[in-house]
């Protein structure tokens, strides 16, 4: 029996505007082969739906009602420093190494990595047009999954960071993503490289933003995180455009034995919002803290998906998302924790918590736990609750406002997510960012 | 002056009457205790004063100053002056005690048309006060109440009642689960606040507390009403007879 797949306007054009720019994206001929048998991958898979179990709660393809056209790298950007600053908010004042891609492009003007001792800073887009992008590429495109192959076929640039055995980042890495909506809206499709040697230690920031008023627009975006024996890496995203249509994130580290690899989401961003992390624990001895804090207003969606794989034994697990959702708003959570059978002395641990400040908005939690060894802790958790009455009245017999107390128990609960990042400088940027996008809310 | 006529309050969605007619004068300067059987009401007034939701007054009047305070939303009942030293103190995670002592007082000062604190100033209060009470430092940066034990919650409250300088103190049941000790801790630190500005109002199921801080003034209450009123033997008296005399009358 043969089933005539029908493909939605969407898939139908991505798959048409892939044709129209594949001879802009940049690669050598193994990279254009690549993209060519992703986009066939894409074609067979059509968009991820609400049938597929991961995307349950998230369905891409009656989201998409149409196909952007691509960005590629055509005209050199216009924005200026000032612009950008403005538009990283509090991030700008953190003394960091910048890569800045505007519109998916590379701006190198607007970078500011200097020459760091033990550290490979590259464009992906030159990388990808070197011969040994080959072996960069290869394993790159993980599985059956319609949105990576989406990455590897438009893919127009990303940071390709290496970071030598030993090395210790003295400052953080700022890799900024910033829609100008230039020419229009558009599909920006990044994708990241990350190698952390052994023992190295590194941060790494992504701010995925736009400018106020830049047309609404799809992103796309990857980040493979290789950490080596015994390396640290501290890995923020703050997600925080406000006016996107979509935004899809795949954060896919792997972990060797004893590596460490702490993450923090801040997620407010206007549309639809994905971050899904697919994280591997490849040696024994891995710590992993996946922790996040996602502001929901109007008809925003935003989802986060954790797989979290313990295929070896004696690794660590944590997992703290606190969210508020007001209006409309739509929170999905589901994290998913693997125990694979020799993965013996798994600690894992999983917390999502939403405050819900109106009777419109929703909250899906799947927590998910899937052991199949026998000496192992596991545990996990989710609540959603308003804001409790009893401790606002507390807060006003001791002549706080109403509005005042809300805004101080809002804060105090994603303070406790936030206060996963403990650096001095980054845990008050995001408390600042957070608290900005929390005024007014459920109010 | 606290002036309470006639006051009868019921549960927003109950029929029954908590409080049948309560009347009271608690004049600036004076210490007056309501003692009292459980469910005689005694808490119910305690929320009613400090504007709890969940309560509907279907009849009388509580001036304050000649003010009307049923009027008044709760934290505008705080910059008059109005403090209740909580039964069960609330634990407010995430929210350093320090944070919130400051965000308290400089919302009642400022409503009060006084300057806020700077932050040295606030801190060296905070600290001098915490001090007193035997607070430690350590226990200011921990969030509000976390964690805290039954005597460390009602130090906490007092805390927050000498830094809000208020000028009604409503204390319900604040000797509940302490051993003598912190009893004897919280009281000096109610009796530090005495003064001829003050009116204050305990409320204790036990005379226990009363040997601590002496009342001018002490009222039985049962069944919604003030049964009876005295000088402070009253206290002892009941002490020897129990409610049981109350108890019926309200049946």
């Amino acid at each position: 029996m043969t089933v005539a797949i029908t493909r939605t306007k969407a898939e139908q054009g991505l798959t048409q505007n892939f044709e129209a720019v594949a001879a802009k994206l940049p690669g050598n001929p193994a990279v254009a082969e690549a993209r060519r048998a992703a986009i066939g991958a894409f074609a067979a898979l059509g968009l991820p739906h609400r049938r597929l179990e991961a995307w349950k709660y998230t369905d891409l393809r009656s989201h998409l009602k149409e196909a952007l056209p691509a960005a590629v790298a055509d005209a050199p950007s216009s924005l200026t420093r000032a612009e950008l600053d403005a538009a990283l908010e509090e991030l700008a004042d953190v003394a960091a190494d910048r890569m800045v891609f505007v519109d998916g492009v590379y701006d190198r003007g607007l970078s500011q990595a200097g020459v760091i001792a033990g550290v490979r800073l590259a464009p992906l887009a030159a990388s990808l047009a070197s011969p040994a992008s080959e072996a960069e590429l290869n394993g790159t495109i993980p599985g059956q999954e319609a949105v990576l192959a989406l990455n590897t076929a438009f893919m127009t640039d990303g940071a390709v960071i290496d970071i030598a055995a030993g090395s210790t980042l003295a400052s953080p890495l700022l890799l900024v993503f910033i829609r100008t909506g230039s020419g229009g809206k558009r599909l920006i499709t990044t994708r990241n490289l990350v190698t952390i040697g052994e023992k190295a230690r590194a941060t790494v920031i992504e701010a995925h933003l736009n400018l106020p008023g830049a047309a609404a627009g799809h992103s796309n975006s990857l980040s493979q995180l290789t950490l080596g024996e015994g390396a640290q890496l501290a890995h923020l995203k703050c997600t925080i455009g406000g006016d996107g249509e979509s935004h899809v994130a795949s954060l896919l580290p792997v972990l060797a034995a004893g590596a460490s690899y702490r993450a923090f989401q801040l997620t407010a961003a206007t549309g639809l919002v994905r971050n899904n992390v697919g994280l591997t624990f490849a040696g024994e001895g891995g710590k992993a803290d996946v922790s996040g804090c996602f502001l929901g207003r109007g008809s925003e969606h935003i989802d986060t998906t954790l797989v979290i794989d313990h295929a070896v034994a004696g690794c660590e697990s944590r997992e703290l998302f606190k969210g508020v959702l007001a209006d409309r708003a739509r929170g999905v959570f589901q994290g998913k924790v693997i125990v694979r059978p020799d993965a013996q002395h798994t600690d894992g641990k999983q917390m999502a918590q939403v405050l819900m400040l109106s009777e419109t908005a929703e909250f899906d939690s799947k927590p998910e736990l899937e052991i199949n060894a026998d000496d192992v802790v596991c545990g996990h958790g989710s609540t959603s609750a308003e804001i409790d009455p009893d401790l606002i009245f507390y807060c006003r017999s001791r002549g706080i406002a109403a509005a005042e107390a809300r805004s101080l128990l809002i804060e105090s609960f994603i303070g406790e997510a936030i206060d996963k990042v403990t650096d001095e400088a980054l845990n008050p940027a995001l408390m600042a960012m957070a608290r900005r996008r929390l005024v007014g809310l459920g109010t | 002056m606290l002036e309470i006529k006639n006051l009868r309050v019921k549960l927003a969605d109950e029929d029954k009457l908590i409080l049948d007619g309560v009347s009271l004068q608690v004049p600036k300067g004076q210490v007056h205790a309501i003692m009292g059987p459980n469910g005689s009401g005694k808490s119910t007034l305690a929320y009613v004063l400090s504007g709890r939701d969940g309560y509907q007054v279907s009849d009388g009047s509580i001036l304050w100053n000649g003010e009307d305070l049923l009027a008044m939303e709760p934290d505008e009942r705080a910059a008059k002056g109005v403090f209740l030293a909580f039964q069960y103190p609330m634990e407010i995670p995430g929210v350093a005690t320090m944070t919130f002592l400051r965000t308290a007082v400089n919302a009642v000062r400022k409503k009060r048309g006084e300057a806020e604190f700077t932050t040295p100033e606030f801190l060296r209060r905070a600290r001098a006060e915490a001090a007193r009470l035997s607070i430690a430092d350590e226990m200011l940066k921990r969030a509000l109440n976390v964690g805290f034990s039954g005597g460390e919650k009602k130090r906490m409250e007092i805390l927050q009642m000498a830094m809000l300088e208020p000028t009604l103190c409503v204390l319900d049941e604040t000797d509940s689960g302490l051993d003598i000790d912190a009893v004897r801790v919280v009281s000096e630190g109610v009796n530090r606040l005495k003064s001829k500005d003050r009116a204050m109002l305990i409320i204790t199921h036990y005379q226990r507390l009363l040997n601590y801080i002496i009342p001018d003034r002490v009222h039985v209450m049962a069944a919604g009403r003030i049964q009876k009123s005295g000088g402070k033997e009253l206290a002892l008296e009941l002490e020897q007879t129990g409610y049981a005399e109350f108890n019926n009358r309200a049946a």
